[in-house]
C-alpha cells in the first residue's frame, strides 16, 4: 500500500516538474530516431518512425502516456542489430525499455542511468560487450534488470546494490569477474541471477576474508 | 583487243591519279570523303549547307586548308547540333592536323581508324556520347599534342600505351564511366601540362610515376575511387597549379612535400580518408588561394596559416576533427580571405577575436564546434560579412547591439547555443538580413518590432526560446517572408491581422505557445501557405470561412486549441496530406470535400464533437495510413468503403457512437498495425478475418457488446502485443491458439462470461508482462501451473471466477509479479510462501485457502486435531465462538454504517475511507480510458471494506454476510 503512495508522490512531483521545464519539441522523438539510424533492421519494425512527427506517440511499438511521452519501447525479438544509442537516455518518462533477444552490439549507454523512471530494463540475449555502467544504479525505480546472456564483462557494480525496487536482476550467462556483491537489494537474488560467468568469483564474504572486489579481474 | 587495251589504260590512269592524290595532297580526293561524311551525318542546323562539289573545300564551313590550299588540315564542327555516328572515313582526311567535333551529340564507338590520322595534333571530341572504350589505336597518333575525349559515355580502362603519346600536352578524360587503376606509364608524358581524370570510376593508387610529368600544371582526378596515400613524390610536380583530388578514397596524412608545391594556387583534397595533422609545411604555399581539407578524418591543431599565405582567399577544414583553438596569427589586415569554413570540428574557446583582424571575410562559419563565451561586440569589424554561422555550438551571454552595424549581413545562424537576453533592436538596421535563425536558444522578452523593418527577411526560425509578449502588429511589413517559425515559446496574445499579408509565407509554424483568439480574416492572403501549424495553443472560435481559399495547404496541425464550428474552411486545398485537429471543439460532421486531397496519409481528429457517419468518400483516401476518429460522436455503421483504404496502418475509432456489426473487410487491411473499436455499440461477434491483419500489434475492441465465441483464427495474429476484450458478452471457450500470440504483452479478458478452464497454454505466452486480466469471468476447473512460466508477469487477475482447487505452487515462482488477485473463487489449500507479500484482499473469499498472508494452514490443522483432544479445549472452543460471534455482530454494524456512508460517498463521487484499496482498484484499469462520455465508470467497489476485515476473517459467518453484503452492493453500482 506504501508503494502506491509513492506512486503518487513521484507523479505529482513529475508533473510539476515536468510543467517547469519545457521539453524540446520532438526530443524523444529525434532519441529515438537516433536509434532507427544506428540499428539495420531487417524486418522493417522501425518503418512508421517519422521523424517529422510531432512527437513519436504514434510510432509502432512506441507507447506514450497522456502527456505524450515515451513510456514504452517495445523492440524485443525484432531481429536488430547495431549500436544502442546514448540518446536512450533522454526518454525521462520511460518505464519500459524492452530489447531483448535481437543482435546488439557494444555498449550499455552510460546515459541509460539517466532514465530516472525506468522499471524494467530488458536488454538479455544480445551481444553487447563492454561493462555494466555504474550509472545504472541511480535508476531508483528499477524493478527488473534484465542483462542475461550477453557479452558483458568487467565487474557488478557495487552501486547497483541500492536499487531498492529491484526485484528481478539476472546478470547470468556473461563474461563478468570479481565477486558478487550481497548487501542491500542483492541480498535476496539467488545464484541463478549469476550463472555462467566463469570469471565470476561467488559472494563476497564480508568482514570475512580479505575484501577485494576485482578478483579475477586482470 | 582494242577494247581491252582501252580498259588498261584508263585502269592504269586512275590508279595513277589516286596514287598522285595520296601522295601530294589532292583536296578533290578530301572533298570526295567529306561529302560521304557528310551524307551520313544528321544536320538539324544546317553547319554543312555549303559543302557541295560546286564549292571550293577550302570555302566550306568549319574546314581549314593548308596555305598551298592543297590539304584539309583542320576540321572545327564544335557545338554545331550535329548527329550521327563518327565515321571512320575521316580516317581518309590524312592530312588533318585537328579534329574537333567536340559539343555536338554523336553516339556510337570513337573508330580506331583515327588511328591512321598520322598528321593529328588536336582531338577534340567531348562532350558527346560516345560510348565504347577508348581505342589504343589513338596511342599511335605520335604528334598528338591536345586529346580531350571527357564528358562522353567511355568506359574501359585508360590504356598503358597513352605513354606513347610523348608530344601530348592536355589530356582531358573527366566526366566518363572509366575504370581500373591510373596507368603508371602517365608519367612518360614529360608534356603534359593539364591531366583531368575526374567523375571516372578510377580505382587503385595515384601512381608514384605521376612525377614523371614534370611540365604538369592542372591535375584534377576528383569524384573516382581512388585509395591509397597521395604520393609524396608529387612535390617533384613544380609547375602544378591545381591539384584536385576531392571525393576519393584517399587515406594516410597529407604528404609534407605538397608544401614544395610553390606555384600551387588550388588545393581541393575534400572528402577523402586522411588523417594526421595538417601539414605546418603547407604554409609555404604563398601562391595558395583555395584550400579544401574537409570532410577528412584530420585531426590537432590548426597550426598552420600565419602570414605566409597571403594569396589565401578560401579556406575550408569543415567536418574534421580538428581541435583547440584558432591561432593568433590567423588573420592579418592584408588578408584576401573571404570565406573561411572551420564546421564540425572540436574547436574550442571563445569566440576566436583573431579572426576579427580578417575585415575581408564574407562568409564564416563556425559551426559544430565547441565554441563557448559570448559574442564579441567587436563582431561589427567584419563589414563585408555576409554569412555568420556560429550554431552548435555553446556560445552564452547575450547577443551584442553591435551586430545590428554588420550592414551587408544576410544569413545570421546562432541556433543551438545557450545565448540569452533580449533581441537587440539595433538588429533593425539590417537590411539585407534574409535568414534568422535563433531556434534553441534561451533568448527572452518580446520579439522586437524593429525587427519587422528588416525588409529582406525571408525566414525566420526563432523555435524553442521564452520570447513573451505578442507577435509584433507591424509583422505584415516583412513581405518577403517565407518562414515563420516561432514554436515553442511564451508568447501569448493574438495573431495580429497583418501577418496575413506575409503574401508569401510558405510555412508558417506557431506551435507550442499562448497564442489566443481567433484566425484574422486576413489569413485568406496566404495563398503559398503549405504548412500551416498551430498546436498547443488557446485559439478559439470558428475558423474564417476565407481559409477555403488556401489552395495549396498541405500539413495542417491545429490540435490542441479550443477551436469550434465546421472544418470544412480548412478544406479548400486539394493537397492536404496530413490533417491533425486532435482536441479541439469542432462540430458537425466531416465533408465530403476532404476526398479531394488524394494524398491525406494522417487524418487525425480525435477528441472533438464532430458527428455524423463515415460517408463513402473516405474510401477514395487511397494513401491514408493514419485514421483517429476517437472520442467523437460518430454514429452509423462504418462505411465499407474504407476497405479500399489499403494503406490504414491504423484505425482509432473508440469512443464514439458506432452501431453495428466489427466488418470483416478490416480483415483485408494488411498493414494495420493498431485497431481500436472500444466504446463503441458494436454487436455480434468478432469476425474471424480479422486474424488475417497479421501485423496487428494492438487490438482493442473492448466495452462493446460483442457475444459469440472468441474465433480461434486470433492465433494467427503472431504480431500481437496487446489483445483487449474486456466488458463485452463473450461466451465459450479460450481459444488454444491463443499459444501462438507469443509477443502479447498485455491480455485482458476480463468481464465476459468466458467459461471451461483457463488453457494451460496460456502458460508458453512468456511476453506476458503488463497484465494477464481473466477476472469476472465464468472459467471453472483449476489454475494450470503452466501459469508459473510467465516469469516477466508483473499483474495477474483471476478473480470472481469459479476456479477450484490449490493454488499450483509454481505460481510462486512468479518473482517480477507486482499485483495478484485471486479472490472471488473456490480456491483452497495453502498459497506459495513467497505470497505473503501480497494483500489479504488479493485472496478474499475463496474456500479454505491458508498460508502466509492468511492464516498458517498448520494453526488450521491443528484446531481440529484438539478439538477431538480433551474437554478442557471445548471451553476455549466456547469462547472463541462467543467472541467471535461478538465481533461479528459488531462488524455487521460497521459494515451497514460504512455501507450507508459509502453510498453517500458515491453520490459525492469521492472517496474518504479506504484509499489505499481503491487506488489498488484503479491500478487494475490502468490504461483503460475510463471517462466515457463524461460518466466515471466505478467498476468495482467491493474492494472498499475498511481495514478492520483483517481481524474478522476467522468466522466463516462473517465471511458469508461480507460477501452477501459486497454482492448487493456490486448490483446497486452496475
Amino acid at each position: 500500500m506504501a508503494i502506491w503512495a509513492q506512486y503518487h508522490l513521484l507523479a505529482l512531483f513529475l508533473l510539476t516538474w515536468a510543467s517547469a521545464v519545457p521539453t524540446n519539441a520532438n526530443m524523444e522523438g529525434d532519441a529515438l530516431y537516433a536509434l532507427r539510424r544506428a540499428v539495420e533492421d531487417p524486418e522493417h519494425v522501425l518503418q512508421s518512425w517519422d521523424p517529422t512527427l510531432v512527437d513519436p506517440c504514434t510510432w509502432f511499438h512506441v507507447t506514450c502516456d497522456s502527456d505524450n511521452r515515451v513510456t514504452r519501447l517495445d523492440l524485443g525479438n525484432a531481429k536488430l542489430s547495431g549500436n544502442l544509442v546514448p540518446e536512450l537516455g533522454k526518454l525521462e518518462r520511460l518505464q519500459y525499455l524492452e530489447l531483448y533477444m535481437n543482435n546488439l552490439v557494444g555498449p550499455i549507454p552510460v546515459q541509460l542511468g539517466g532514465l530516472k523512471n525506468l522499471v524494467s530494463l530488458d536488454l538479455f540475449h544480445n551481444n553487447l560487450t563492454g561493462s555494466i555502467p555504474p550509472s545504472l544504479s541511480k535508476l531508483s525505480n528499477l524493478r527488473f534488470l534484465r542483462l542475461n546472456s550477453n557479452r558483458l564483462s568487467g565487474t557488478i557494480p557495487r552501486e547497483l546494490t541500492k536499487l531498492g525496487s529491484l526485484k528481478i536482476l539476472d546478470v547470468s550467462n556473461n563474461d563478468l569477474c570479481g565477486t558478487i556483491p550481497t548487501t542491500g537489494s542483492f541480498s535476496k537474488f539467488s545464484e541463478e541471477s549469476f550463472m555462467n560467468n566463469p570469471r565470476l568469483e561467488g559472494p563476497e564474504l564480508m568482514g570475512f576474508v580479505r575484501y577485494d572486489t576485482r578478483g579475477g579481474c586482470k | 583487243m582494242g577494247s581491252i587495251k582501252m580498259c588498261h589504260m584508263m585502269l592504269f590512269f586512275a590508279v595513277l591519279s589516286a596514287v598522285l592524290a595520296v601522295t601530294f595532297g589532292d583536296n578533290s580526293t578530301d572533298s570526295y570523303w567529306l561529302l560521304r561524311i557528310k551524307s551520313e551525318l544528321v544536320d538539324p542546323v544546317g553547319v554543312l549547307a555549303n559543302w557541295s562539289s560546286r564549292t571550293n573545300i577550302c570555302s566550306w564551313n568549319g574546314l581549314v586548308c593548308s596555305d598551298d590550299q592543297l590539304h584539309i588540315i583542320g576540321l572545327s564542327l564544335s557545338g554545331s547540333g550535329l548527329s550521327g555516328s563518327i565515321s571512320p572515313e575521316f580516317s581518309h582526311l590524312t592530312s588533318l592536323q585537328t579534329l574537333d567535333l567536340s559539343l555536338n551529340a554523336f553516339a556510337g564507338s570513337i573508330p580506331h581508324e583515327l588511328g591512321l590520322l598520322q598528321n593529328l595534333r588536336e582531338l577534340l571530341l567531348y562532350s558527346n556520347y560516345l560510348s565504347g572504350k577508348i581505342p589504343t589505336e589513338i596511342c599511335l597518333l605520335k604528334k598528338l599534342q591536345v586529346l580531350r575525349i571527357g564528358d562522353n559515355m567511355l568506359a574501359g580502362e585508360i590504356t598503358p600505351s597513352i605513354g606513347n603519346l610523348k608530344e601530348l600536352r592536355v589530356l582531358g578524360l573527366a566526366y566518363c564511366q572509366l575504370n581500373g587503376s591510373i596507368p603508371a606509364e602517365i608519367g612518360n608524358l614529360k608534356n603534359l601540362k593539364f591531366l583531368d581524370l575526374q567523375k571516372n570510376s578510377l580505382s587503385s593508387v595515384i601512381p608514384e610515376e605521376i612525377q614523371g610529368c614534370v611540365e604538369l600544371q592542372n591535375f584534377a582526378a576528383s569524384n573516382n575511387k581512388l585509395e591509397g596515400e597521395i604520393p609524396a613524390s608529387m612535390g617533384n610536380l613544380k609547375s602544378l597549379q591545381i591539384l584536385n583530388l576531392a571525393n576519393n578514397s584517399l587515406s594516410g596524412s597529407i604528404p609534407i612535400e605538397l608544401g614544395g608545391l610553390s606555384n600551387l594556387k588550388y588545393l581541393n583534397l575534400l572528402g577523402n580518408r586522411l588523417s594526421g595533422m595538417i601539414p605546418s609545411e603547407l604554409n609555404q604555399l604563398d601562391q595558395l588561394q583555395k584550400l579544401d581539407l574537409s570532410s577528412n578524418n584530420l585531426s590537432g591543431t590548426i597550426n598552420f596559416l600565419n602570414t605566409q599565405l597571403k594569396s589565401l582567399e578560401v579556406l575550408a577544414l569543415s567536418d574534421n576533427l580538428l581541435t583547440g583553438s584558432i591561432p593568433s596569427n590567423f588573420c592579418t589586415s592584408s588578408s584576401s580571405l573571404r570565406q573561411i569554413f572551420l564546421a564540425q570540428n572540436k574547436l574550442s574557446g571563445t569566440f576566436p577575436l583573431e579572426l576579427l583582424n580578417c575585415s575581408s571575410i564574407q562568409q564564416l562559419d563556425l559551426s559544430d564546434n565547441r565554441f563557448e563565451g559570448v559574442l564579441p561586440p567587436e563582431l561589427e569589424k567584419l563589414e563585408n560579412l555576409t554569412d555568420l554561422l556560429l550554431n552548435n555550438n555553446s556560445f552564452s551571454g547575450k547577443l551584442p547591439p553591435e551586430i545590428g552595424n554588420m550592414s551587408s549581413l544576410e544569413t545570421l545562424y546562432l541556433f543551438d547555443n545557450m545565448i540569452t537576453g533580449n533581441i537587440p533592436v539595433e538588429l533593425g538596421k539590417l537590411q539585407k538580413l534574409s535568414s534568422i535563425y535563433l531556434y534553441d536558444n534561451q533568448l527572452s522578452g518580446s520579439i522586437p518590432r524593429e525587427l519587422t523593418n528588416c525588409s529582406s527577411l525571408s525566414e525566420i526560425d526563432f523555435f524553442g526560446n521564452h520570447f513573451m509578449g505578442s507577435i509584433p502588429a507591424t509583422i505584415g511589413k516583412l513581405s518577403n517572408l517565407v518562414f515563420l517559425q516561432l514554436r515553442q515559446n511564451d508568447l501569448s496574445g493574438p495573431i495580429p491581422p497583418s501577418l496575413g499579408y506575409c503574401k508569401k509565407l510558405h510555412t508558417l509554424t506557431l506551435a507550442d505557445n499562448k497564442l489566443s483568439g481567433s484566425l484574422p480574416p486576413t489569413f485568406r492572403f496566404l495563398s503559398d501557405l503549405r504548412l500551416f501549424s498551430l498546436y498547443n495553443n488557446s485559439f478559439e472560435g470558428p475558423l474564417p470561412e476565407s481559409l477555403f481559399l488556401l489552395k495549396k495547404l498541405g500539413i495542417i496541425n491545429f490540435s490542441h486549441n479550443r477551436f469550434s464550428g465546421s472544418i470544412l474552411p480548412l478544406l479548400g486545398s486539394d493537397f492536404l496530406t496530413l490533417l491533425d485537429l486532435t482536441n479541439n471543439s469542432f462540430s458537425g460532421p466531416i465533408p465530403s470535400r476532404l476526398a479531394m486531397s488524394k494524398n491525406l496519409t494522417r487524418l487525425r481528429l480525435a477528441h472533438n464533437l464532430l458527428t455524423g457517419n463515415i460517408s463513402s468518400e473516405f474510401g477514395q483516401l487511397k494513401e491514408l495510413k493514419f485514421l483517429d476518429l476517437s472520442f467523437n460522436n460518430f454514429t452509423g455503421e462504418v462505411a465499407p468503403e474504407l476497405s479500399n483504404c489499403k494503406k490504414l496502418e491504423h484505425v482509432l475509432l473508440n469512443n464514439n457512437q458506432f452501431i453495428g456489426m466489427i466488418p470483416s473487410w478490416l480483415g483485408g487491411l494488411q498493414k494495420l498495425g493498431e485497431l481500436d473499436l472500444s466504446f463503441n455499440f458494436f454487436h455480434g461477434t468478432v469476425p474471424a478475418a480479422l486474424g488475417n491483419c497479421s501485423r496487428l500489434l494492438k487490438l482493442s475492441l473492448n466495452d462493446n457488446s460483442l457475444s459469440g465465441e472468441i474465433p480461434p483464427e486470433m492465433g494467427n495474429l503472431t504480431s500481437l502485443n496487446v489483445l483487449d476484450l474486456q466488458r463485452n458478452n463473450l461466451s465459450g471457450q479460450i481459444p488454444s491458439t491463443f499459444q501462438q500470440c507469443k509477443k502479447l504483452y498485455e491480455l485482458r479478458l476480463s468481464e465476459n462470461m468466458l467459461t471451461g478452464s483457463i488453457p494451460s497454454e496460456l502458460g508458453t505466452l512468456t511476453e506476458l508482462q503488463v497484465i494477464l486480466d481473466l477476472s469476472r469471468n465464468l472459467f471453472s476447473g483449476e489454475i494450470p501451473s503452466s501459469l508459473g512460466n510467465l516469469m516477466k508477469l508483473e499483474s495477474l487477475n483471476i478473480s470472481f471466477n469459479q476456479l477450484q482447487g490449490e493454488v499450483p505452487s509454481s505460481l510462486g515462482k512468479l518473482t517480477s509479479l507486482h499485483l495478484l488477485d485471486l479472490s472471488n473463487n473456490h480456491l483452497r489449500g495453502q498459497l506459495p510462501s513467497t505470497f505473503s507479500e501480497f494483500p489479504l484482499s488479493s485472496f478474499m473469499r475463496n474456500d479454505k485457502l491458508c498460508g502466509p498472508p492468511l492464516e498458517s494452514c498448520s494453526e488450521y490443522a491443528g484446531q481440529e486435531k484438539r478439538r477431538l483432544s480433551n474437554t478442557a479445549v471445548a471451553g476455549i472452543i466456547v469462547a472463541i465462538v462467543f467472541t467471535s460471534t461478538l465481533i461479528c455482530l459488531v462488524l455487521l454494524y460497521i459494515m451497514v454504517r460504512i455501507w450507508c456512508t459509502w453510498r453517500k460517498v458515491m453520490i459525492l463521487s469521492s472517496d474518504s475511507g479506504g484509499t489505499e484499496h481503491n487506488i489498488e482498484e484503479e491500478k487494475w484499469d490502468y490504461g483503460d480510458e475510463k471517462k466515457r462520455k463524461g460518466e466515471y465508470w466505478k467498476v468495482n467497489t467491493m474492494a472498499l471494506v475498511p481495514s478492520q476485515e483483517k481481524q474478522n476473517l476467522s468466522s466463516p459467518t462473517c465471511i458469508f454476510q461480507l460477501k452477501m453484503d459486497s454482492e448487493t452492493m456490486e448490483t446497486t453500482m452496475v
